[in-house]
């Protein structure tokens, strides 16, 4: 799986890649915008992460180009502007998904890991990962081919853990992805906790092994 | 209210109408001494009759001939302010409707139609340069708040993203992560906060000027609906009595960001297990939630009063909801009643 990084800040662009380099990703950064152009030109990549304002020109420019010739490469906008208006011009021109800045890098795996499944729809649109398999266009979750009914919340969270696989989830970076802006709605996360123990409890109902381990007392880690 | 020149017209009437009236006794002064003066002369004396009815005739015939010039005056006067409003304030009335469908949103603008009248060539040129004026700030500010969410939230990412990495390093102990921890979820609200001014800010500078009609009942119904899962979480009753459509003009999304504010307000400062209740009528949304003891109804509304070590949130939501409401000229208000707080917004 190959990932082009398109971002004018060094740091950042150093984080993502560091994140999201395992044994499933192998990315390269594009730092502005002709280097960008002549990346995606000469190569094909599963996933781009588009940042929008890059030295040298727009990266809205970029995307409107990949999409007249007619490449098929995914295309994530990751851009600190998040007005309304950005967001629908982006994802009119073409782009599969929109993540304003500033986000959780578990929540931009999350999302490469959905737009490459959604791009490769003919073979794969089942995850399996030992016993479990994940049908994403059901939406449904099987243990050893028992189906596992598990709420909205608990299935966004599974699919948040598999595409994080092996990392360190923070509970901030939990509650966001589940609730977004409202985040804040609670003081602890109390709530994160209950959907994860009842995930838990469900998968190790159907005979699912414990991959969702807790970590320093707040973490989590979906290990496999 | 009255137009310009009907208000010049009344006066000029009265004051007709006035100089008219106050001329019967002088005409009937000025024609009776000169009937006096012709019967003297060819010695006629008259009856004290004839007299009087001579004396009859005359206030007869002047009040006649005042009411016809009134009347033709009147008439004139009319005719003429008519025909004057219609050409020589034509352009201030051009300027007028130019002025009134000027947007500044839209950034178009506004063009005069020229005018070979002194005085309004020099208002619409005034008004040219103002105009102009104001839209180079609006630009400024819209630039303004556009770059400041550029240069802020990418700083935020990359330090949350270095936490993030850092959380994968191994080993960490539990002092560390939590450490980590807590620095990602101040970050987070640095990023919320953010998020709030800027969108202050852009209510501030008209960004959101188009207006429709918004089905209000069924906007609160939807917001309920998407936040049920927090109310069960909290454990909240929920009462409500919303009237069928109800309907408000405004922007979508800033009518949205109300009524989602006010209701994640009341959800985030219940106190588990009790109850809510909200109410929504052609002039009223209210919403009552439980409390113990009443706020600073003075200082709620104002950015960042109620911002405490203890409150999750930013301390911008209800600044924003006054912001919004002021905008439609919508009155808000809070009372603390029975151990309740009562926020109302009235349409």
């Amino acid at each position: 799986m190959k990932i082009l990084i398109v971002e004018d800040e060094p740091e950042l662009a150093k984080s993502i890649k560091q994140y999201l380099t395992t044994e499933q990703y192998l990315c390269e950064v594009a730092y502005n915008y002709a280097e960008a152009l002549e990346k995606t030109d000469l190569y094909s990549y599963d996933c781009i992460l588009l940042d929008l304002m890059l030295p040298g020109g727009d990266g809205m420019k970029i995307l409107r180009h990949l999409k007249e010739e007619n490449k098929q490469d995914g295309v994530i906008i990751i851009s600190a502007k998040d007005s309304l208006d950005d967001k629908i011009t982006g994802l009119q021109i073409g782009a599969d998904d929109y993540l304003a800045k500033p986000f959780h890098l578990p929540e931009l795996a999350a999302r490469i890991h959905s737009v490459i499944r959604r791009k490769n729809f003919g073979h794969s649109n089942i995850i399996e990962q030992n016993e479990i398999s994940v049908d994403l266009l059901a939406r449904k979750v099987m243990v050893n081919n028992k189906e596992v009914p598990l709420t909205k919340k608990e299935f966004d969270l599974l699919l948040y853990f598999i595409s994080n696989k092996n990392r360190v989830i923070s509970r901030n970076a939990l509650a966001e992805h589940l609730t977004g802006d409202m985040a804040d709605l609670f003081d602890n996360h109390h709530v994160i906790y209950v959907h994860i123990r009842n995930l838990k409890k469900k998968l190790s109902d159907a005979g699912s092994a414990n991959y969702l381990k807790t970590l320093y007392g707040t973490g989590y880690k979906w290990d496999i | 209210m009255n137009n310009l020149l009907n208000r010049s017209l009344k006066r000029f009437l009265l004051y007709s109408g006035l100089i008219l009236i106050a001329g019967i006794p002088i005409y009937y002064l000025a024609l009776s001494r000169l009937w006096q003066y012709e019967l003297d002369e060819h010695q006629i004396i008259l009856t004290p009759e004839a007299r009087r009815e001579d004396s009859l005739l005359i206030i007869g015939a002047v009040t006649i001939l005042t009411v016809i010039f009134f009347a033709l005056l009147l008439g004139g006067f009319i005719l003429i302010n008519r025909r004057i409003s219609r050409q020589l304030w034509q352009p201030f009335y051009n300027t007028l409707e130019r002025i009134r469908q000027f947007d500044l949103n839209r950034q178009q603008p506004v063009e005069f139609t020229p005018t070979d009248i002194a005085e309004f060539s020099r208002l619409n040129e005034a008004l040219d340069k103002l105009l102009s004026a104001n839209m180079a700030t609006y630009h400024r500010q819209k630039e303004f708040a556009d770059n400041a969410s550029h240069e802020l939230q990418t700083p935020i990412a990359i330090a949350q993203s270095k936490l993030e990495v850092l959380l994968q390093s191994q080993p960490l102990n539990d002092d560390q992560f939590e450490q980590i921890e807590e620095a990602l979820n101040a970050l987070s609200r640095v990023s919320r906060i953010n998020k709030n001014l800027l969108l202050l800010t852009k209510i501030e500078n008209n960004q959101y000027a188009d207006l429709e009609t918004i089905k209000l009942s069924a906007l609160v119904t939807d917001i309920l609906q998407m936040l049920e899962n927090f109310l069960e979480e909290k454990n909240l009753r929920l009462t409500t009595s919303v009237q069928e459509n109800i309907e408000v003009q405004g922007n979508r999304i800033l009518v949205e960001i109300l009524v989602q504010n006010l209701i994640n307000n009341i959800i985030r400062h219940s106190p588990e297990g009790s109850s809510i209740s909200i109410s929504l009528n052609k002039h009223l949304l209210q919403l009552t939630n439980a409390g113990t003891s009443p706020l600073d109804a003075g200082r709620l509304f104002m950015r960042f009063a109620t911002t405490g070590s203890h409150a999750p949130g930013t301390g911008l939501g209800l600044a924003i909801v006054k912001q919004i409401a002021d905008r439609y000229r919508w009155k808000i208000d809070y009372q603390f009643q029975n151990n309740n707080h009562i926020f109302s917004i009235q349409f």
